[in-house]
């Protein structure tokens, strides 16, 4: 195996690995919590007239784990599950299997969040461009910290902040939902309409999360890069300036990668609030549901989800830096 | 086979008294924005400190629900009656405090965790290391909601500890790095050659070297730490206690319906106009840390 | 018979105290077939010299006065846009040091000759590449393996072959080094000299090698050129300026400079420090304030730049910036003057 495939099995590996580890974090987590909400079940089914079979079964279905054998059966049968995708059943939604409500609630969360970042990654980084080549004058200074102050800025105030502005002062906007009720899901142009006119402010939302950080980093990239030697050797070679454009340009923006991954969790810690301000039913919001509710296996199941998520899309990035720049290919 | 006569061009100044308060000073003054940023932190601190002395119980008048401002009430009153600029001022303090606990904690676990394993290096710092990548993969937010509900962690104490406990993991890692770097320049082991105690060459070679970075990194957390309590309380995930900002948003938004009447407004923009201020405030003044402790950024001849 | 002119030049930089001079006032030849050496400390203005001859000097730096003129091309202080940019690489190259990463790292070395090819126009790439394959194994180099490598994959000596590969592809006749022996060691310092020599010698090149190592440049160099303080305050052909130094900062530094043979002892410093553009005198000879023989006048009146001459017959080729007599200086044992005026 060359040095660069064994490279990347290993930080395949890694990943397989962080995932496993929050998977027994995520049962030891719902298995922890007070009130072993496993037995309670178990003690209501028993009440209510099954036999401890039954109701042993009927607790497995719903949480994923039996709640009397043996902490380590439980955990293997609990990974048999998941290997199965059985993420258990809801609780306040009687009988609905956890990975249904989680599959309907994905698609809320990750468009947009797919379109905030690439949005946010477009503005930013053409806006960071310009803070780092006209960083000595006032404008560069200007639009630098106006980067710092939206990437310091909490996911729910610039929610809060773009309902005041659109909604409750100009009202162009609609605040809560996905759509107006009026229209029926499906693909009819209605519909669409009105779900990418509630989805405008979400997208901003997230949009702005993540615009800061793309500002920021491509600035002291570009700043960086337009120091190396390499930039002062290719103007001195009278190397053309278009392609001098291409030379710095590629090398800034190489190093985003981690960025990206770090845009992930920042995009997903911001759907909490972006969801439950917007009234958008995504992940974030399921997960906040599921806790007002105690609905612990929806709760598990949407925390296992985000977590493994963000992980998954660490690695990714990881692997995309790792494959496009030559000085690591080797 | 270089000439001997070869030395550094630029020579040493003379030093004057107090010299790091000089350059301390000289850092701020240099672009007007610092200085602002300064003015505003003394301004919230100096509102969380003292604020609360002015008020004495929280004064609510029945009479004004949802007044808009006026003499009496400068930013008006909430659904309650409350006075809202009191609310800021009171609330101010509990963001501030826990937000320096946080900090607190945070750097108590980050930097012993960092410098151990950066000093002590092979099975120590493994474990170590596996530990903080552990605590930084868990991502922060979904575990600090998942724990409120085990766990109301509402007094500034709790908040600042649960915060900490989450969100060691950067700092240490930073830390490390530094000890690490500190170690390749043959720091450590001329103090070990010298024959000083390892209490001494930790406590006195290798924190002064890394507390300035340290410091910069806990600042531009402090952001990110307003950021968390605050959106925990406006969840509602944690029970409320005192007034802060974040209950008055949640109240805001949730049960005063702020987003629908112009009136109530002002009480949804009090505090987040702080929060705002308040982060615009660490942001400017960053730069000017930023350029105390990293010289090659000022911009030179 | 120069390949270049410059006259008069003067670059200043902008400093918290206004414009000051890098270098001022200065004038030097440079002739096909010679090989010249800048030799000066760090501060002396050499490195900011090197950079103006391709009217390129950082901001916050400008060219305040002089001309550049370049056989061929025209004087390129007055030179800008596509022209300049022509004459970079095209008439004159241009060489980094061995340590400093002068290629782009995401690009294969082959890609880049493409790129330098195309920027200059060149209408045969195909003969750009077998030229560069050419030169580069004339210097040793696995010409192939290298124009397929990336610029990690090459040690220090090996870029700083593929750099001068680089500076000579266009047939530029003028090639400048910027401290071509620094960060290397004794072995590859001996080896790229003698490389610079070799290709200096085949293609008939007007050479400057800016240094500060006096021992090392002595290996190759056909002038000598000393700078001080932003001025040159004397040249003229390697051996003579080396055996008869008639400033008293040349024979500081001959004097400085250790021998493996003889004397460690006999070398001395010279006590003080060079100036850099903020602290250079303003009035009067830049160097007095270390100079052992110095007098009066030295404190009032820069010395020019003159030929040299004995009473009435000018030692050709030799110039010198300096007030004090020469037999003066010439006769005073290094390091210690055998007369000294009365001090400035």
């Amino acid at each position: 195996m060359t040095g660069f495939a064994r490279r990347l099995a290993g930080k395949l590996l890694t990943g397989l690995v962080m995932v496993w580890v929050v998977v027994t974090f995520t049962f030891f987590l719902v298995h922890a919590l007070p009130g072993k909400p496993g037995d309670v079940q178990y003690e209501q089914y028993i009440m209510s007239g099954m036999s401890s079979e039954q109701a042993s079964a009927k607790v497995q279905q719903v949480y994923g784990f039996t709640s009397h054998a043996s902490l380590i059966s439980q955990y293997g049968g609990y990974l048999g599950r998941l290997a199965h995708g059985d993420l258990g059943q809801s609780i306040s939604y009687t009988g609905v299997p956890v990975t249904h409500l989680i599959w309907s609630a994905l698609p809320w969360t990750v468009i947009p969040v797919l379109s905030g970042l690439l949005v946010s990654f477009l503005f930013g980084v053409v806006a960071g461009i310009i803070a780092a080549v006209r960083r000595s004058s006032r404008w560069g200074g200007l639009l630098t910290v106006s980067g710092s102050l939206v990437a310091g800025v909490p996911a729910f105030v610039l929610a809060l902040l773009l309902l005041v502005v659109f909604h409750t002062e100009w009202n162009l906007l609609p605040d809560a939902g996905t759509s107006d009720i009026q229209y029926n899901p499906g693909w009819n142009l209605p519909y669409i309409g009105s779900v990418v006119q509630h989805a405008v402010l979400p997208v901003c939302a997230y949009a702005l999360l993540s615009y800061g950080g793309w500002l920021l980093a491509m600035k002291s990239s570009v700043v960086s890069v337009l120091g190396d030697d390499f930039i002062l050797a290719s103007e001195l070679r009278g190397i053309a300036p278009v392609t001098r454009a291409r030379y710095i340009g590629r090398n800034a923006i190489l190093p985003l990668f981690t960025v990206l991954a770090l845009s992930f969790g920042v995009m997903f810690a911001g759907s909490f609030f972006i969801e439950d301000t917007f009234d958008y039913p995504g992940l974030g919001d399921l997960l906040l549901k599921s806790i007002g509710t105690r609905d612990y296996p929806v709760m598990a199941g949407a925390f296992l989800l985000i977590t493994v998520s963000i992980i998954v899309a660490n690695i990714l990035a990881d692997l995309c830096y790792t494959l496009i720049d030559p000085r690591v290919r080797r | 086979m270089a000439v001997t006569a070869n030395l550094a061009p630029t020579g040493i100044r003379a030093g004057r008294r107090w010299p790091a308060l000089t350059a301390f000073r000289k850092a701020v003054t240099r672009k007007p924005g610092r200085l602002i940023g300064l003015i505003i932190i003394v301004f919230f601190v100096l509102m969380g400190v003292c604020g609360p002395w002015f008020y004495g119980r929280l004064a609510v008048d029945p009479n004004a629900l949802y007044a808009g401002p006026s003499a009496k009430h400068w930013l008006g009153t909430d659904f309650a009656g409350s006075d809202v600029l009191q609310e800021v001022v009171t609330g101010a303090r509990y963001v501030l405090a826990t937000a320096a606990l946080s900090a607190f904690f945070t750097s108590l676990f980050g930097v012993t965790v960092g410098l151990v394993a950066g000093y002590q290096r092979g099975l120590t710092d493994s474990v170590l290391m596996r530990l903080t990548d552990f605590v930084l993969t868990i991502p922060g937010l979904p575990l600090l909601i998942i724990l409120s509900t085990v766990w109301s962690f509402g007094s500034p104490w709790e908040m600042g500890l649960v915060l900490g406990i989450t969100g060691w993991g950067g700092v240490a890692r930073a830390v490390r790095s530094q000890a690490l770097s500190l170690r390749e320049r043959g720091f450590l082991e001329a103090a070990r050659g010298l024959g000083l105690s390892r209490r001494h060459i930790i406590f006195k070679e290798m924190l002064p070297n890394i507390a300035p970075y340290a410091t910069m990194q806990l600042m531009l957390s402090m952001i990110a730490f307003v950021g968390a309590e605050v959106g925990l309380f406006f969840l509602g995930l944690v029970p409320f206690s005192s007034t802060n900002w974040g209950v008055m948003l949640n109240q805001a938004v949730f049960s005063g319906g702020a987003m629908e009447t112009p009136s109530a407004l002002i009480y949804l923009l009090a505090p987040l106009i702080c929060i705002l201020l308040l982060t615009l405030g660490i942001v400017l003044f960053l730069d000017a840390v930023d350029e105390l402790f990293n010289p090659r950024l000022r911009e030179r001849v | 018979m120069s390949e270049v002119q410059v006259r008069g030049l003067t670059v200043e930089y902008q400093t918290s105290a206004g414009w000051l001079p890098a270098v001022a006032d200065a004038s030097l030849d440079l002739r096909a077939g010679e090989i010249t050496g800048l030799v000066g400390e760090s501060g002396s203005g050499k490195s900011t010299l090197a950079l103006s001859l391709l009217n390129a000097v950082p901001a916050p730096g400008r060219i305040a006065a002089g001309t550049i003129e370049v056989a061929g091309v025209g004087d390129l202080t007055r030179l800008g846009g596509k022209q300049l940019r022509k004459a970079r690489g095209g008439a004159i190259g241009y060489v980094f040091q061995a340590s400093q990463n002068s290629l782009n790292p995401l690009k294969t070395i082959g890609k880049q000759l493409l790129d330098l090819g195309r920027s200059h126009e060149v209408s045969d790439l195909r003969g750009l590449i077998a030229r560069a394959l050419d030169l580069a194994n004339r210097m040793g180099l696995d010409g192939k393996r290298v124009l397929d490598s990336y610029q990690h994959e090459l040690s220090g000596g090996m870029r700083q072959r593929v750099g001068i590969v680089f500076a000579l592809v266009l047939n530029a006749k003028v090639l400048i080094l910027d401290e071509p022996t620094t960060a290397l060691d004794m072995l590859s310092q001996a080896s790229v000299l003698e490389i610079v020599r070799k290709v200096h010698d085949e293609n008939q090149l007007s050479t400057l090698i800016i240094t500060h190592d006096i021992g090392a440049i002595s290996e190759i160099a056909d002038r000598l050129a000393v700078m001080y303080g932003g001025r040159i305050v004397e040249d003229g052909p390697l051996l003579d300026v080396l055996r008869r130094p008639t400033h008293p900062y040349t024979k500081a530094l001959i004097g400085a400079t250790a021998r493996i043979t003889g004397d460690i002892d006999a070398a001395r410093a010279l006590p003080g420090r060079p100036p850099d553009l903020t602290t250079v005198a303003r009035v009067g000879c830049v160097f007095r304030d270390r100079c052992p023989f110095a007098v009066a006048v030295c404190a009032e009146v820069e010395p020019p730049l003159e030929a040299w001459k004995v009473g009435a017959e000018e030692q050709i080729g030799r110039r010198r910036a300096c007030h004090v007599d020469p037999s003066t200086v010439l006769s005073g044992t290094p390091g210690t003057p055998a007369a000294v005026g009365e001090p400035a």
